[in-house]
């Protein structure tokens, strides 16, 4: 009614109606404003909540483990034997396992994840660089699955019949599958924090007349550091989380290969474990328990890695910030 | 000097990093070249008439009539197939032989039981049948040609016996003449080495043409059609025409493969011929057309993926992503609202950001324990649901793993609105909400929709939180919520890794991954389109 008196018949801003709220629009509007900020502020919180339901209910499954069996022979020792008479739960070579596939596909893609990220900011020119990032960014959609099929069906036949390797589900495997899935994350975070250092610096460094190559070594990369940590450390989380590559992959033997540096030998990793027991365990028993366990092991891991590469990514943005 | 060094060490340098990006795409040729090109064939390929039958019987598809004439014709040829294992199996499988005299035999006692002889007479003449078949069975076992001839001429004597006539067993002299013929042409020394063989042959022609017009339909559907593929049939004359042996030729080194013309291996014999026909006559055998088989992406599968297609597990995948954005959506989008345009930088929207990073970090297997632990175990079952892996459990699962990269996309298409924007409406009287809805959302809401694709493309592609929340490797198409389904994820490995039947269909291994891959790399594509088109209007062109 208001609206139809206001525009029609009376053209003149504010003659029919006070611009001034009265007492009770000025409550209206106060208690919108805050009880609506208040809700937004509920909704929002539903992330920290989902964190807290997460370590709540993955650590409730896993107490009764805690209370029954020992943490530091869980920790420690290797003999995982969850559905023998006397159950042992060793979960040493699994941890290690994880660190084994994830140390040895940072080692495949952290060199070529930096050089690339450095192609990609300072040597090739835009055009280019707009056909390349396609191909990371298609790298990196390509679903985890998709990549451990290609492992099982593809690389294995490959290394066991052309290669000569006993089995061609191995460390070796897994490890370079993980590589290439943790690649487009270090090469577009350590892009960022190398494009952030800026120009200044890479003119005065060419300004002294040195090198590209001794521009980048000696001034960006050391500039750029915090960044590219931060980039190795999500890689990492990413390669230690990963389930289906490495459950695909990586041949479930559980063992520490010895020697150490021999790729070609089947492991085990946490994340495989839980995704292939579960579905053979009954709810409450020390075996279920015992995954979430390893869950919890993860999480942790994962927690510990997330705060140190925030710490980093942190600090390379205080630093791109002051320059 | 320390010039030059300098200079290779830079192009040496350059070169490097150029190399890495080479591998890239290189490596990106490598994984998706060979799937591509083998996962395509589970569409387009040659098929064969078999095929058409099965889609026939199957899904009703095609047309009756004209198959009918393809069948009629077809049959035609595979006829003398069937005639030239049958008149050569006479003289080699003798177990069958055995089997026919022991009927003969039972059903002679059934015809004499309501026959009125006396009981002298009946006795003699089951005697009499008794030493025949006895004899016959000592024929036909024997490798020796003496001690063949002596059994069947002692056989052949009683060919004129009154007693016998009209009888079931006149039968043992049919067979008697035809194993003499059958033994004359064939090395007796090598029966039992053709047995083995034959067999080969036989249960590859089963394979190639399928089960006999005259048996009885099998139980399993895939051993119900012969090769439905033109590229499988090839495979299997191939090993039709060669059988690969095994042979030692020193000792102590490892045994070496050879391939041995089955023709040559059975020269002189009936069955020789059999190879020359099956090779010249396989076009006319299976009729091979060229398809697109388009209904892949729409139909279900038979045991193992044996036949059909992956109807079901793409609707279960839409299904899950779908819902999965349903939940996340309106969350993600008022907390990034929240998060750009309220507040202020405080230790609580800290903690917020650090939970929103946290969750984004956490491994994909935990997720799916935490959503067994939690919606399967203690959230529905809470609000009356069923305690099991269910569509909902899995695709509120994949909500929670999705949330922060439905966050972080909705916090950058906000961000990237124009203060302009904002401030006119402001300056205008509109509140903030008003302002929100009316204007910053809807121009945000492209970019928005850009991050919803991109995690749809996410969620699609999950596996390991879906393993214990509601994913199944076969079953029926759900009919609730509250069901389980199969997903083109799950399936994806259960094909690859599970299932022993899948082995022997490669291309539909490959089809179901590259189904996958492609759902994907067509949302990414959607996304990146959509992203530039917002880039653009946003920069005012």
């Amino acid at each position: 009614m208001d609206d139809i008196v206001r525009n029609d018949t009376k053209p003149a801003a504010g003659t029919g109606q006070s611009l001034v709220l009265t007492p009770l629009q000025d409550l209206g509007g106060f208690l919108f404003h805050h009880l609506g900020r208040l809700l937004l502020f509920l909704i929002t919180c539903s992330s920290v909540l989902l964190v807290l339901l997460i370590f709540f209910f993955v650590i409730r499954e896993a107490i009764p483990f805690l209370t029954k069996f020992s943490l530091t022979e869980f920790l420690t020792t290797k003999s995982w034997y969850p559905e023998a008479a006397t159950p042992k739960f060793g979960a040493l070579s699994l941890i290690v396992g994880s660190l084994y596939v994830t140390i040895a596909a940072l080692v495949f893609a952290v060199p070529t994840g930096i050089l690339a990220a450095i192609f990609l900011s300072d040597i090739v020119l835009l055009k280019i660089r707009d056909f390349i990032k396609p191909v990371i960014e298609i790298l990196a959609a390509i679903p985890s699955v998709a990549y451990g099929f290609f492992a099982v069906l593809v690389l294995a036949p490959w290394m066991q019949n052309k290669w000569g390797f006993t089995t061609g589900t191995n460390a070796l495997n897994a490890s370079i599958i993980l590589s290439i899935m943790a690649l487009p994350t270090i090469i577009s975070v350590a892009e960022d924090s190398i494009s952030a250092v800026g120009r200044e610096l890479r003119e005065a460094s060419y300004g002294l007349g040195a090198t590209r190559f001794e521009t980048i070594f000696k001034v960006i990369i050391p500039a750029a550091h915090s960044g590219i940590i931060a980039a190795i450390v999500l890689g990492m989380m990413r390669a230690i989380g990963e389930t289906m590559v490495v459950w695909m992959a990586s041949g479930n033997a559980n063992q520490i290969p010895s020697p150490w540096w021999d790729l070609s030998q089947s492991v085990r990793t946490m994340t495989a474990t839980i995704a292939g027991d579960m579905g053979e365990t009954p709810k409450d028993s020390p075996h279920y328990w015992s995954l979430f366990a390893i869950g919890v092991v993860l999480l942790v891991m994962t927690f510990l890695l997330n705060i140190i590469s925030e710490y980093f990514l942190a600090s390379a943005k205080r630093k791109t910030g002051k320059s | 000097m320390r010039h030059i060094i300098r200079r290779i060490t830079d192009k040496a340098f350059t070169i490097l990093t150029g190399t890495s990006v080479v591998l890239l795409t290189f490596v990106l040729l490598i994984v998706l070249g060979p799937m591509v090109w083998r996962g395509a064939k589970a569409v387009l390929f040659k098929d064969t008439v078999e095929f058409r039958k099965m889609q026939l019987d199957l899904y009703n598809r095609g047309n009756p009539e004209s198959l009918k004439i393809e069948t009629a014709e077809s049959e035609s040829f595979r006829k003398t197939v069937y005639e030239i294992v049958d008149d050569f199996k006479h003289g080699i499988d003798t177990e069958e032989l055995i089997d026919r005299t022991k009927q003969i035999y039972r059903q002679l006692g059934k015809e004499l039981r309501y026959k009125k002889i006396t009981d002298k007479e009946y006795q003699r003449i089951r005697l009499l049948a008794r030493d025949l078949r006895d004899r016959l069975q000592a024929a036909f076992e024997s490798n020796d040609e003496k001690i063949i001839k002596e059994n069947i001429d002692y056989v052949l004597q009683y060919r004129l016996d009154e007693n016998l006539a009209d009888t079931a067993a006149v039968e043992f002299f049919t067979l008697a003449e035809d194993f003499l013929k059958a033994a004359e042409n064939i090395d007796l020394n090598k029966r039992q080495q053709y047995a083995g063989s034959l067999q080969q042959v036989e249960e590859l022609i089963n394979r190639l043409l399928g089960p006999k017009p005259s048996d009885a339909v099998p139980a399993l559907t895939m051993d119900r059609y012969g090769a439905t593929r033109w590229d499988l049939a090839q495979k299997l004359l191939d090993q039709l025409l060669w059988s690969e042996q095994w042979i030692k030729q020193e000792t102590g080194q490892p045994l070496v493969k050879i391939r041995v013309s089955r023709a040559e291996e059975f020269a002189g014999t009936k069955l020789e011929p059999l190879f020359g026909y099956v090779e010249n006559n396989l076009n006319k055998m299976l009729k091979p057309e060229f398809t697109v088989y388009w209904q892949y992406f729409i139909d279900d599968s038979t045991a193992g993926h044996y036949f059909g297609g992956v109807g079901p597990e793409i609707l279960g995948t839409l299904l899950l992503t779908l819902l999965a954005m349903l939940f996340v959506f309106p969350l993600g989008v008022i907390s990034a609202a929240y998060l750009v345009e309220c507040a202020s930088d405080n230790i609580a929207i800290r903690i917020i950001r650090m939970c929103i990073n946290t969750l984004a970090g956490v491994p994909s297997i935990v997720f799916g324990l935490f959503g067994l632990a939690f919606f399967v175990l203690f959230f529905i079952p809470l609000f009356g649901g069923p305690s099991e892996p269910c569509i909902l459990a899995a695709s509120l699962t994949l909500a929670v793993l999705t949330l922060p990269v439905m966050i972080r996309a909705s916090e950058e298409a906000i961000r990237s609105v124009p203060q302009a924007y904002k401030e006119a409406s402001l300056g205008l009287g509109a509140s903030r909400f008003r302002t929100f809805v009316k204007v910053t959302f809807p121009v945000a809401l492209p970019g928005i929709l850009t991050g919803v694709i991109l995690s749809l493309s996410r969620v699609a592609g999950e596996t390991a939180p879906i393993l214990f929340t509601g994913a199944i490797a076969l079953g029926p198409v759900p009919k609730s919520l509250f069901d389980p389904t199969r997903t083109l994820s799950y399936g994806s490995y259960d094909i690859a890794v599970g299932d022993r039947l899948a082995m022997m269909v490669p291309h539909n291994q490959y089809g179901m991954v590259v189904t996958l891959v492609l759902v994907i790399l067509c949302l990414n594509a959607i996304a990146i389109i959509l992203r530039a088109r917002v880039f653009r209007k946003l920069r005012g062109h």
